[in-house]
């Protein structure tokens, strides 16, 4: 474990925008860089109010907008209380605060998660390689932790630096956390602050997880060249011993690899992945192979395919013990988070954990040590594999038809699907001797199985659907490119210009969760739509699977098609769920990079700086975790815009911005000090569509920010309005708004614009230097008109 | 079926739950009583019908007879716009649930607000979440859920319906509105 030490930062003298402050030294807890000469900015280590009058004025442009999924509060014994329609809980508190509440519930749930992930590896780490080893991403990166630099005002080095920065973190959770229980926070503003806040310390904990384990683990390092793996359920070879790891912390998977190689028998086993840990044990080991996002759990499992299952943390089915039993995969529990049920057999020897997996005698365990994880993996793989008679528990077509036969039509199946899938009438059909029905329903199916538990004839039906889908799933075979770790300071010096400009239109961060409304094949063509624009595609997590799966004529991915590069019309993966801090870490750089603005403990001015004009746009088609809502939360603060599939509504709050309203868009012009009124750009900051063509007009519409240069703006205006008019049918009304000078007008559809123009009695705007904060006018504090 | 639960299972709300409407006319005397109705139409209307109409014509002439004017969520607007129909205004459908809780917001510019508002289209756990936005901060509207399905944060909702009688409950409410059968 870390030893603890004691460090502190020092400034003699600072000059903030909250103040001129003199012999500062913050204490934090361990060893900080001293030889770096950029000067700190005005919040190295924010508390939880520090940037709270940043968060006020995105919240005030971007006001939430509330759907409670409950009315009801059942928090404390004060309570159950009644909040419907302005009723005020025993507390105090009223159904906005609640609502606001529940955002910051889950954002600290899915900050926790991640940063448990974080302390966990970086602890081992030290563990494994002393507190000295230094961190890297690689040639081409002298950046190598944006976020951390940002929020900490430290340079990581080393993970005795993560370890510090950590320290941190996790105060500022507990913070975050105790915020939430009965008799804190009332205010829903306030609640929403500390949310965003707790998003921020998100983004560094991820940072720092993926920056340790790039570092020492061998992963591709800003690599736009990561190599392609092997992915979809028919890669797999029946002829090997199949381990199948789940989760997202890839730490044990590194030891079955390990020991697999060690002892010669790598040729004989398939290691595959299902989420996260997918993505790292191909960074690990590009001959690892991908079954697919979480969603493909159950189907991968039931079919059979894996001798032994290995979880870790997150995202994993919490029953999968039941269901691993039904086709003797033994399960090995490898983390502290997730031990399901299992006897601890850490202190026994290998061999005889290893025969009970094997007899039976137990379904699974829980083993502490990696080094024994690894060899009893390896070992009771190789001996279930041709002991595995039974393989799978889907049952055969008679028998389904038979089964069908006495479907009570209730449509409980079909009322418990979120996807509200036709399940009865497929089931209906199978009776007939009709699978199609349930092989089309197994191409939207989530895998939640919601369907058979609600079903009173208890019929295995999400088996069914996998069983009537074999011949799909048994063609399922695609490359996916492997996940690259950071952007290089080479590629933003590249972009940086351009995208500042607008001159490549976007950067589009797909990320995360697999709980898409209709399959996955919107990701893909979202994505080839807007590489197609020079747009910069980014992806990580589950999503970063999917879209690999849609093959062209050729029969290849995107990620074959498409160059893996920080630039215009690129697809790039830069890997699991924590790698996505990459991406808020290269809007970072461009402010650093490309604008110097310095980075060290400067969170405001660097996200005032993103906001109004890095056209970011973060997606989430299939966003289903608390994590991915403190994904969300950090580039909130950030002021990046972040879309959601339908599911999202689930979140239960938007941030709409109000184009209607020209006083909720005026900013400073940091040349003059004035006051301008700019175009709603970007116009909402969080926002559920209802389906992909949605989606597609409004990432083009979010992509706009106040600072386009006139040649950006006009490219920005042209990619919207075309898919505007795809997609909606008709010219939007809105393109006025966005022209100031009549240099944004898009040359190829000039006269509709100027007819609108004249329609709308447009008036020349000023194309201000644009920032929401007084303090960073030139010069000092404003003073304009 | 003609239970009034929640369609999808869970979605179960709070204390107060939707009316059902057991006769349309209960939705004939809500038109006749409000002065700023709007209908909320949501993408599913592109591919569902009710009888032999489909969903974009039905609320066309709905539109047409009670002169209320709608809202089409997504790419729901080509449909109307395909059709020459100019009292269709778009908005998403996040974005037309948060300008209702605006109580002085009104769809074209109009002085507002809405004081009656019909929903249709949406899957069923995005306008449960809608209507539950609705419930909680706008008490000035009423909501009507014209769903096959009942969703309990409407103030009236139809109950579980079976297609049929669905069918002839919009036909009803449409000849109360002024329009054909
Ligand atoms: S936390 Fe407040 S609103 Fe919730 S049950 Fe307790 S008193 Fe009621
Ligand atoms: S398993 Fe598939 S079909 Fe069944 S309820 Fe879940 S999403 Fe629907
Ligand atoms: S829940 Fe089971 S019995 Fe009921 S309709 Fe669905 S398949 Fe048939």
């Amino acid at each position: 474990m870390t030893e603890q030490k004691r460090a502190r930062l020092k400034a003699d003298k600072l000059d903030t925008g909250f103040g001129s402050f003199r012999n500062i030294e913050v204490t934090i807890g361990k060893v900080i860089d001293d030889d770096w000469d950029e000067p700190m900015g005005p919040t190295p280590m924010p508390d939880v109010t520090t940037l709270r009058s940043w968060d006020h004025k995105l919240l005030t442009r971007y006001r939430p907008a509330y759907m409670p999924a409950c009315q009801l509060c059942c928090l404390c014994t004060f309570g159950k209380c009644d909040l419907t329609s302005g009723k005020r809980g025993a507390c105090g508190l009223d159904i906005e605060g609640q609502s606001a509440r529940i955002v910051l519930a889950a954002a600290n749930i899915g900050c926790a998660a991640h940063l448990a992930h974080s302390r966990h590896m970086v602890d081992y780490m030290i563990h494994e390689f002393g507190p000295r080893f230094e961190l890297s991403q690689g040639d081409g990166v002298e950046i190598e932790a944006p976020v951390s630099r940002l929020v900490t005002g430290i340079r990581p080095r080393t993970l005795e630096d993560a370890s510090a920065i950590l320290d941190y973190c996790e105060t500022q959770l507990t913070h975050t956390l105790s915020a939430v229980a009965t008799g804190q926070e009332g205010s829903w503003i306030d609640f929403e602050s500390k949310a965003f806040h707790v998003g921020m310390i998100d983004q560094v904990g991820m940072e720092i997880a993926d920056l340790a384990q790039i570092s020492t683990l061998g992963f591709p390092q800003s690599d736009p060249d990561a190599p392609l793996i092997e992915a979809g359920i028919s890669s797999m070879d029946p002829k090997k011993a199949m381990i199948l790891a789940i989760g997202h912390n890839v730490v044990p998977a590194t030891y079955i690899m390990d020991y697999a190689s060690e002892t010669g028998v790598s040729d004989n086993i398939d290691i595959a992945g299902i989420c996260c840990t997918a993505w790292d044990i191909s960074r690990y080991d590009a001959k690892t192979k991908i079954v697919g996002p979480i969603s493909w759990q159950l189907r991968f499992v039931r079919a059979g395919f894996a001798d032994v299952v290995v979880v870790d943390e997150q995202c994993i089915r919490t029953d999968i013990l039941e269901h691993a039993k039904k086709v003797n995969s033994p399960v090995i529990a490898t983390c502290d988070k997730s031990t399901m049920g299992l006897p601890d057999r850490t202190d026994d020897d290998v061999d005889d954990i290893v025969k009970d997996l094997v007899s039976g005698k137990t379904p699974g365990v829980y083993i502490r040590d990696h080094e024994k994880i690894g060899e009893v993996v390896v070992k009771t793989a190789i001996k279930m594999h041709p002991k595995r008679k039974k393989k799978g528990s889907l049952p055969s077509k008679a028998k389904m038809q038979e089964l069908a036969q006495a479907c009570r039509q209730c449509s409980e199946c079909v009322r418990s699907c979120p996807n509200d899938q036709p399940v009865m009438d497929a089931v209906l059909a199978a009776a007939e001797g009709n699978f199609e029905p349930l092989a089309d329903v197994y191409d939207e199916c989530i895998g939640c199985a919601r369907c058979e538990s609600a079903c009173p004839n208890e019929y295995d039906l999400h088996s069914w659907m996998v069983k009537a889908a074999e011949g799909r799933w048994k063609q399922e075979s695609f490359m996916v490119r492997s996940g690259r770790g950071a952007i290089k300071d080479t590629e933003i010096r590249t972009v940086g210009q351009p995208i500042v400009f607008g001159e490549i239109p976007g950067v589009i961060a797909h990320v995360g969760c697999a709980n898409y409304p209709d399959g996955g094949r919107a990701i893909h063509d979202h994505a080839e739509e807007f590489a197609k624009r020079r747009f910069i595609v980014v992806f990580s997590g589950c999503a970063a699977m999917t879209v690999g799966a849609i093959k062209d004529e050729e029969g290849k991915s995107i990620y074959e098609r498409r160059p893996g590069t920080f630039d215009a019309g690129s697809v790039l993966n830069v890997g699991s769920c924590v790698a996505n801090s990459h991406i808020a870490g290269a809007a970072i750089k461009i402010a650093n990079i490309f604008a110097k603005r310095n980075l060290r403990g400067n969170y405001e001015e660097i996200a005032d700086y993103i906001h109004n004009r890095v056209g970011a746009v973060g997606i989430s088609w299939g966003a289903m975790s608390q994590k991915a809502a403190s994904i969300a939360a950090g580039f909130w603060r950030l002021g990046v815009p972040v879309i959601v599939g339908p599911h999202g509504t689930k979140y239960r709050r938007m941030l709409l911005g109000r184009a209607d309203k020209p006083e909720d868009w005026m900013v400073w012009d940091a040349r003059t000090g004035d006051r301008v009124q700019v175009a709603a750009g970007p116009e909402h900051l969080f926002y559920a569509v209802e389906n992909l063509e949605e989606l597609m007009v409004m990432t083009a519409k979010l992509a706009i920010r106040p600072n386009d240069t006139a040649k950006g703006r006009a490219i920005k205006l042209s990619h919207y309005i075309d898919l505007h008019e795809t997609y909606k049918g008709y010219f939007p009304d809105d393109v006025h708004t966005y022209i100031r000078r009549e240099t944004d007008i898009p040359i190829t559809i000039k006269d509709k614009i100027k007819a609108q123009m004249k329609e709308n009695k447009w008036q020349e705007k000023p194309i201000p230097d644009p920032t929401l904060v007084r303090r960073l006018v030139y010069g000092g504090n404003g003073g304009g008109k | 079926m003609m239970r009034e639960e929640p369609w999808q299972t869970a979605e179960v709300c709070g204390p107060t739950k939707a009316q059902g409407i057991k006769k349309p006319a209960v939705v004939g005397a809500l038109l006749k009583k409000a002065k700023h109705p709007l209908l909320v139409v949501g993408s599913q209307a592109l591919t569902e019908n009710t009888g032999k109409k489909s969903m974009i014509d039905y609320f066309i002439e709905f539109s047409t007879a009670a002169k209320i004017p709608i809202v089409a969520t997504a790419n729901t607007i080509t449909a109307f716009k395909e059709k020459g129909f100019d009292n269709a205004y778009s908005y998403g459908a996040m974005e037309i649930t948060g300008r209702l809780q605006d109580h002085d917001w009104m769809v074209a510019s109009k002085k507002g607000p809405h004081d009656l508002v019909m929903t249709y289209g949406f899957p069923y756990y995005m306008e449960w979440l809608m209507l539950s936005a609705l419930i909680n901060f706008s008490p000035h509207i009423k909501t009507v859920s014209l769903g096959r399905y009942y969703q309990p944060h409407a103030t009236w909702s139809f109950p579980n319906l079976k297609k049929q009688n669905w069918n002839d409950a919009l036909k009803e409410i449409l000849t109360l509105s002024g329009g054909s059968k």
